[in-house]
Formats: structure tokens, sequence, C-alpha cells
């Protein structure tokens, strides 16, 4: 994908603004008129001290994984999305309790791939970095975590005998799913990952108003699950069961 | 060009970045490392199979009228098409005679004393940091650590390809100069798990 | 041996968009019709708003009949084919349209008549090599009101362009001319929608709302929509997305001339000694049954439409029924819907609430709308500008290589932009091949042991041409409208499987060429008709669904008018 190179009206915290430096050719911007919509690109979105959940970071014993791999994935997880001044992160949200959950029922054929993939982890993390993944500082923590993605960690010696990015993939999207998914699965407790995405939540009808409050910023968000509607009955058996 | 333990001298006609020759004075930009020898294996904390920090770098001979400099690490036999960038960092105030080892890679983490504007351009792998070789076990590699000095100040944000920095100093490259690391990688030393 | 069954008048094949649309007017007309159908039924309780159900695990594959058929790809015929991940299409009563886009377009006249106005404007030589494209037997006109009857029994919404030879500013210019006005209004837009249009219009294009089979009021006894976010393949919670087992399916079972058979898995067609169809096999769990009609439709999506003809082989078809001219398979191709350009804006879009068939359309790229002379290629692209997001799909875009990709920086990139990309996905012109074709795989079989599809395509210097040249245009749209960021993915490569996927049984008046005659019967075998997009030789710039309705309609009304020389 081709990276473009334009202006940057609402550089994020940490970086200088930036000059132009191809033309954009952004005369039919500077046309259009400012509105609503346009607003909220006038105060660059600042940490919002988002409500405090009483959420146990740690998930207690899991069913699929043993207490030196939970220790591990744990503190992989709590990497990936932090917990920091911006609010709380994965583990508070309960990605590890919806990964559990999951290679329980969706995702069984994955355990192994757990299971090696983990060891792995801890194993490049002494080869390399001199020290178990867990004791690790976190950001040698987050620089083993880079090499993983990267794929680096991948040969003789370093732990992973495939390609150390499947691995760190399968983790990714789990932690992601556990933060952002429905909370009938287990994870995005307390609204943790829709409310840092700011996501307005679960409605079966948005009104005309109610896209209008959104776009005004009016709108409150839905906190629930789309199986708080009693329409949704989790206890149907799946469609093959069935006499039809 | 004549290459001998780290010293890089241009002589009558430098070329310039874009390939086209500059005709002027001899330009000869010195590179060394206190971690890395020219022509000689890397050592692993450069690398994945380490603690995958920047080397540390050191510069002088720079060009009169230097008002900037940027730095490159890239691999000519990797990429498709090469180079595989490996590091791209730009913003350096003349006055730096060098880079420390383990140039920051997280935003939050402040840069060295010295360099608090320099900023880091987006490597091979898309992300603003170094990362070191990583060549397919069983082959050596070898890896360009190349200084740019610049006869203007700019002002470049963070994030830019090797493209775009190439395209953004264009006609304002005075002086460069190199040093070249290899690396292979190292399997686990015995006893290590 | 299979257990013998009191015979239809017609059997359908696979009761999906067009299966589930012909079955209306073949029971209307009195005739006893016996739908086959391999899934269920499903309803609105099923359909929770669940992006993990619905988006990441995939839940339309429940049935398992297509995930065990699914086909193998490969680019071109040097390469071994593997076998694709999931396949695009799902098993129910209703098929895929319960969980589809409900995009629900005409195609443009253009489309009917490529070869001769590409011809007239520019030259025969513009033709691309090697493509085996041909007129289709009947221009737009002749559809016409077989869009229009669809689109009143499905429930479309929208705004005509062409009413009547008089041009609407608010539709399509381009469009062909409509005899009546869609039977609701168009889907609302959003702010950003607004803005896109404005932006549009400021380029001196004309931006128009697009139509959807989804209620925008209260139609059919069903709600209007209601935006929640989930339609992309979701069922929709409020049964106000037109699925057929909502709409014709249903009013067919109110006649009481049809008969709908679920979990049925057909696995080949019989005939008799002079080559014409006698009726179907198919299984049930373990149990096997012949159910003989006079007539058989295929309606199992052009994949499944393939394989069944191929699969079907006897003394009178040593290749595959119907296919003594060797043209089954042939002149196949999906849609080019890579290429996609994705945006970076400064601002939240508001886009949490809406559905892929909520948007801004532009098609003065598309087609032959616009000079092709000076270019090096024919055909063009639809710009579509819609609504499409949910959490961990947000929380997954793209950080325009501003940020790493998880941690604290992520964390504040992420509750800025969650709101702030967009992409294009673009639908061009694509046309048909020599080189590009389904067949039988020599080595990869489905649970019961009978090979699957094989699929070779790959996309050609035309259509990689077209995306291009359309790239450029989504880009200079998005910049008008404020991005600060665009990128483009790659044109080329292999096709895949799609949900958009044409050809393999070709409609034509020859039958050298073509599989089935102009009104959708086999050349071969004349009481085998074939439903779905298998009998379109274009595509468009534009979703293929209710084209291939309204010519399920006009075969099954044809049928019911020709009785008796058709069943013989």
């Amino acid at each position: 994908m081709k990276r473009d190179q334009t202006v940057d009206p609402a550089a994020h915290a940490g970086l200088s603004r930036r000059d132009l430096l191809k033309v954009a050719g952004a005369a039919g911007a500077a046309a259009l008129a400012p509105t609503a919509l346009t607003a909220s690109a006038a105060q660059p979105a600042a940490p919002v001290p988002l409500p405090v959940v009483p959420v146990a970071r740690a998930a207690g014993p899991l069913m699929n994984l043993t207490a030196a791999e939970t220790e591990i994935l744990s503190a992989m997880v709590d990497r990936l999305i932090p917990s920091d001044e911006l609010g709380p992160g994965a583990l508070e949200a309960g990605a590890l309790r919806f990964i559990d959950r999951a290679l329980s029922e969706a995702e069984s054929q994955s355990a192994d791939a757990y299971r090696a993939g983990l060891a792995a982890l801890d194993r490049y993390s002494r080869y390399s970095r001199g020290a178990a993944f867990a004791e690790l500082p976190v950001r040698d923590q987050d620089s083993v975590l880079i090499d993983v993605q990267t794929g680096a960690a991948t040969g003789a010696g370093t732990g992973f005998d495939g390609s150390s990015a499947g691995f760190f993939n399968m983790v990714r999207d789990h932690t992601w799913q556990g933060t952002f998914g429905d909370p009938q699965y287990g994870g995005n407790a307390g609204f943790i990952g829709w409310d840092l995405i700011r996501y307005p939540g679960v409605r079966l009808r948005v009104t005309d108003e109610e896209q209008r409050m959104l776009e005004a910023e009016e709108l409150e968000p839905a906190r629930r699950s789309a199986y708080d509607f009693g329409q949704f009955q989790t206890g149907r058996p799946a469609p093959s069961e069935r006499g039809r | 060009m004549i290459k001998a333990a780290g010293l890089t001298i241009w002589l009558a006609v430098a070329i310039g970045s874009t390939g086209q020759p500059v005709v002027g004075q001899p330009v000869g930009i010195v590179v060394e490392s206190a971690t890395m020898a020219a022509g000689q294996p890397m050592p692993r904390d450069h690398s994945p199979d380490g603690r995958n920090e920047s080397p540390p770098l050191a510069w002088r001979g720079l060009p009169a009228g230097t008002r900037q400099l940027a730095v490159i690490c890239e691999d000519h036999g990797a990429g498709n098409p090469p180079p595989w960038v490996h590091w791209i960092i730009y913003n350096i105030p003349p006055g730096a005679s060098g880079l420390p080892q383990g140039i920051p890679f997280d935003p939050a983490d402040p840069m060295p004393r010295g360099l608090e504007r320099a900023r880091q351009g987006n490597n091979g792998w898309g992300l603003a940091m170094y990362r070191g070789p990583a060549p397919p076990p069983g082959t050596v590699h070898e890896y360009e650590f190349t200084v740019l000095a610049l006869d203007t100040e700019l002002d470049l944000p963070a994030g830019l390809t090797r493209a775009e920095l190439l395209e953004a100093i264009e006609g304002h490259v005075i002086g460069r100069g190199n040093l070249v690391a290899t690396y292979a990688r190292m399997p686990a030393a015995a006893g290590i798990q | 041996m299979p257990q013998q069954l009191r015979a239809a008048d017609v059997v359908v094949v696979g009761l999906g968009a067009a299966g589930g649309v012909a079955v209306l007017p073949l029971a209307q007309a009195g005739l006893d019709v016996v739908g086959l159908e391999a899934g269920t039924w499903l309803d609105r309780r099923d359909f929770a708003p669940d992006e993990i159900r619905n988006n990441v695990r995939d839940w339309p594959m429940l049935v398992k009949k297509a995930e065990l058929e699914r086909p193998t790809s490969r680019a071109n015929a040097a390469q071994t084919a593997n076998q694709i991940g999931s396949h695009p299409m799902m098993n129910a009563v209703g098929g895929t349209t319960l969980h589809y886009w409900a995009q629900s377009w005409r195609l443009n006249p253009w489309d009917f008549r490529v070869v001769s106005e590409t011809a007239r404007r520019y030259g025969r030589a513009r033709i691309p090599a090697g493509s085996t494209v041909e007129d289709w037997p009947f221009g737009y006109e002749e559809l016409e009101p077989w869009y229009d009857v669809v689109e009143r029994e499905i429930g479309v919404s929208g705004q005509a362009g062409n009413l009547r030879g008089t041009i609407d500013p608010r539709g399509n210019k381009f469009e062909g001319r409509r005899e009546r006005e869609y039977p609701m209004p168009a889907l609302r837009w959003t702010a950003f929608h607004d803005r896109m249009a404005e932006a549009a219009r400021g380029l001196g294009w004309t931006p128009f709302p697009g139509p959807a089979a989804i209620n925008t009021a209260e139609y059919g006894g069903r709600a209007g929509c209601g935006y929640h976010g989930y339609c992309n393949k979701g069922g929709c919670p409020l049964d106000a997305k037109n699925s057929t087992h909502l709409t014709t399916i249903p009013k067919a079972l109110a006649t009481g001339n049809l008969r709908v058979v679920t979990r049925a898995h057909v696995t080949t067609v019989q005939v008799d000694g002079e080559g014409r169809v006698t009726g179907v096999n198919y299984l049930v769990g373990n149990n096997e049954y012949f159910q003989p009609a006079r007539v058989v439709l295929l309606a199992s999506y052009t994949y499944e439409n393939v394989r069944l003809l191929l699969l079907s082989q006897s003394d009178a078809y040593p290749n595959g029924l119907s296919n003594n001219h060797g043209q089954v398979g042939r002149h196949y191709f999906s849609h080019h819907q890579g290429g996609a350009v994705s945006a970076l804006f400064p601002y939240d879009l508001k886009a949490w609430y809406g559905l892929p068939a909520q948007g801004v359309a532009v098609d003065e790229w598309a087609d032959d709308n616009f000079d092709h002379s000076a270019l090096d290629f024919i055909g063009g692209g639809n710009l579509w500008a819609m609504s499409d997001r949910r959490p961990i799909g947000a929380a997954s875009m793209s950080t325009f290589g501003r940020a790493r990709a998880w941690g604290s920086d992520w964390k504040r990139f992420i509750h800025e932009n969650a709101d702030r990309s967009h992409s294009f996905y673009i639908q061009k012109t694509t046309l048909p091949y020599e080189d590009n074709y389904l067949d039988l795989d020599p080595r990869v079989t489905d649970a019961l042991g009978f090979p699957v599809i094989r699929i070779t395509g790959e996309f050609k210097q035309n259509e990689q041409r077209v995306a291009a040249f359309v790239q450029d245009k989504a880009e200079e749209w998005y910049r008008a409208a404020g991005a600060i960021e665009v990128t483009r993915a790659g044109v080329g490569g292999a096709m895949g499987a799609s949900t958009h996927a044409y050809g393999g049984t070709r409609m034509g008046d020859d039958p050298e060429t073509n599989v089935v005659d102009r009104w959708g019967f086999s050349h071969e075998s004349p009481n085998l008709g074939v439903l779905g997009a298998s009998v379109m030789g274009t595509s468009g710039a534009r979703n293929p669904t209710l084209t291939a309705q309204a010519l399920a309609w006009r075969t099954a009304a044809h049928l019911a008018e020709s009785w008796s020389s058709i069943a013989g």
C-alpha cells in the first residue's frame, strides 16, 4: 500500500506538525463548509478520564492453560492493550476469560497452538533478552513482542519453529475479540473496550433523531450486550438441530 | 571509491542521493561504531537474537554548511525490490557527533539529550524504530549504515518511508558516509534454553 | 436404491436469491413445485447483532454442505489449485439473502451490449484480447418489466434517475429507463454521506443514493430498517432485509402449490434416453431420494450449478449434463472488487450506525459512461461510499503508518481514530476470458467423495487498468471530502472464490458458445433450466443479485406460459 504525504492538521500527541510535502489538491477540501461533523477535528481528542471499573486484572485459574502458561499469556495481553493513563486495558476487560472460554468452544482447535506458542515465547525471551517473559521489564517485553510480530523470532534456537507471526496474530486477534466483542463471550467487561473506541452501543433501531444526536455528540452510549434483548434467546437449539 | 577500515573517501565527483553526479569539493564523512567494525559481524544485541537495540554510531568530517543529518540502515540483499530498510532516523542536529546505543522505539520514551527533535521513519516492517538483521538462517547479509549531511534544517514528520525521506531531502545532500557490518543468525548458545 | 417420490411438475434446486424468487410465479401459475434446499429455516431470533458470531466466527457456515464442498482456486492453468478457506455462500431457506448486503441494482443498458457498443464507439479492436464476451441475447428493455416485478415483490428501496425518459437529478442519470418509481424511497444518508455527496458535486459528478432490497418504511407487513450496524453478514432482527424467506417463498407456500424440503443435498440430475431431464437425486442425512419432475431448475449458485452439471454424467452426456458443446464452466469470472482504496479523515464519520447498502453512489466512471477514446481499456467502476463499522473491525483498522498496532501509543490512536477511516471496494466491469473457467478438481473431493469445483481465474490487463483508473477517481473523491491519508491495495491477482461469481452456464442464442438459451433453458436438454448469475455474460459495475432475480422470474414466467412445449 502506497503511503501518502499530506498535511496533518490534527497531529496526535508526540508528533510535530507536518509540512506539506506534496500538493494534496486540497482545493476541494477547503471549499467544503465546516459542519458539526468536521467540528470534532478542531480539538484533537485528549485522553478522556474513562470510568474506573472495578474489574480484577487477574482472570483467576483458567480451564485450558496451566498457571505458568497463564502468567505468560497475561503478560503478553497486558502489553498488547495496556492499562495506562488513558484507562484500563485488555486484562481488566477480561480478555483472558474470553480466550479461556473460546478455547473451550469455538477455538478449541487452537489450544495446542497456544501451548506451543507460549512456550516458544518464553524460550525466545530467555534466549534473546536473558529472562523469562513475565519477568522482563515492560519495555523489553514490548521489544520481544515486536520481534515475534514481525516473524524475526523464528528459526533454530529462537524458540519458534515456524513463523512467530502466526502465534502473535492469533493472540492479537483473540485479545481484540475479548476486548471489543460482545460481553456475552466473557470479555469487554464494563464495556471497557467499547468506551475506548467511543462506540455508542448496541441498538436494534437507530431513529433519525438518534443519528442526529450522535452526530452532535449528544447521544449517551447504550451499554448493553446484544443478548440483553429478549428476542435473541441464547438457549435455543442451533438451526442444524431444529426440525425445520 | 576507496574503502578502508570504515573510511570512505569520495574523489573528485561524489554521487548524490538521486544518482546524479554532484561535482564539488571532496566530501567524506567517516562513520564508526563502538560495537561494530567495517565488514565484520555486528553483535547479536543489535539483532532479534539479542536485545535488538540500535547500535551506537559516531561520525566526523561533516562538510561545512551541514545543517542537519539523517541516517539510514538498509540491506541491499533483501526486499522486493531491494533494499530492505531496518532503520531511518532524521532531524538530527548538526552538533550531534553520533547516536548512542538503543534509541527508544516507543514514542512515550524520551530521546537522548541533544536528540529531542530527532524522528524515526518507517522501516520495512512499517515500524518507526530500529529493527535489526533477521537474515534467513545459514546466510550472511550486509547492513549498510549511511549518514547523510543536509544543507538545510527540515522539520520532517515521523513515519516517513525511505522513498519519502529521499524525496524530501532531494537536492539538500552535501555529504555522506557509511559503515557496513554483516550478520548471520546465531543459534542458541550452549546452556541457554 | 433411492426412494422414488411422487412426481412434481417442477423441482427447484436451491432456495436462495434466484430459486427463492422463481418459485412464486410458478406456484401462482398453478404448477406443482418442489423446492429442495440444503439448509434450514432461520428467523429473526437467530439474528443477534453480534460481531463475534456473524463476522469473526463465520456463522453462515452453520450448515456443513457448503463448507465441505469448498472450491479450489488457482490463478492459471500453470498452477495447482488449493482449497479456499471458507465458502462465501450460505445454505438456508433464503440462502445468502439472509445475510447479504442487499444492494439491489439494475444493470446499465451498456452491460447488455458490450461488444456492439464498443465496436460502434471505439472499434472492435478495443475488445480485450482473449475475452470471450458476447452481447446478451436481449437488451435492458427486455428485462425492465422483470426488474420492476421483482422490485415490487421483494421490496426494493431507491431513487429513480430515469423515470419514463425524464431524468431526475436526485437519482442516477446514467441508468436505463424505468417505467415506475421504486416501491420505497432510498435509505437515509448520514452527515458523512451528505459531505461525500457535496464533495462529489464539487468535482462535477452526480451522486445519488443506492438501491437496496431493504425496507425504508413498512412494506410487506414488516418494519423499516433500523440502521443498527450489523447488516454485513448478519441477518436482520427486524425482518427489514427482504430475503426470499420473508417475501417470495412464504407467498408461494400460501398458494398451496409449493413444497419445501430442507436439509436436501442434491447429488445428481437424472436424464432419460433422449437426454431430457427426469428429476434429481438427493440425500437427507443418509437417506437417498429420487424426486421425479417434468422440469428441473438449478438455482444453487454459480459454483454448484456448474458442479451439478459436470457430476451428472450419462450416455447422452458423457462430459456432464448439457456439456456436449464443452461450454459448462466456460466464460466464468468473478467481479473485480479488489484494489480497495482506504482513507483516514481528521473527523469522526459517525458511521457506527448504518449498513453497506446505505450510501452515496457515483456512476460517472462506470461502464461506458465516459469517453474511452484516449484510454487503453473498456468498462469502468461504480464508486460507492457506504457505512459499515463494528467495534472489533474498527479497533483493527490500519494505523496508516502513524502508530504501532498495539500498546499505549496505539490506544491513543484508536481512541481518536476508530470512527475516522473509510474504504471503497469498487465494483468494476469484469469480462469473461478464454483462460478463466470452472471445472472439477482432479484431487480434492467433498465428504461424499465427489470432486469439488476448481476455479481457474485471474484478473486480466483490461480489468487491472480499469481498477487503476477508478482508484485515481476514488482518491480524488476522498481528498475532496477532506481525507488526510489515502492508501490503495494492489489491482492484480487471482480471482479466488467470490459472492459475485458469473458465467459457467452462460445464456445466449448460440449453442456453440452458451449453455442456456435466451429464456434460461439448456440448448441440449430443453426441460432443464438454470437460474442465477451463472447465466450472466457480463457483470457491469453492479452487484448481481437483482439481475439474477429478474432473470429467474422471467425464466419461471416463460416456463409457466410455455409449459407444454418445455415440459413435453
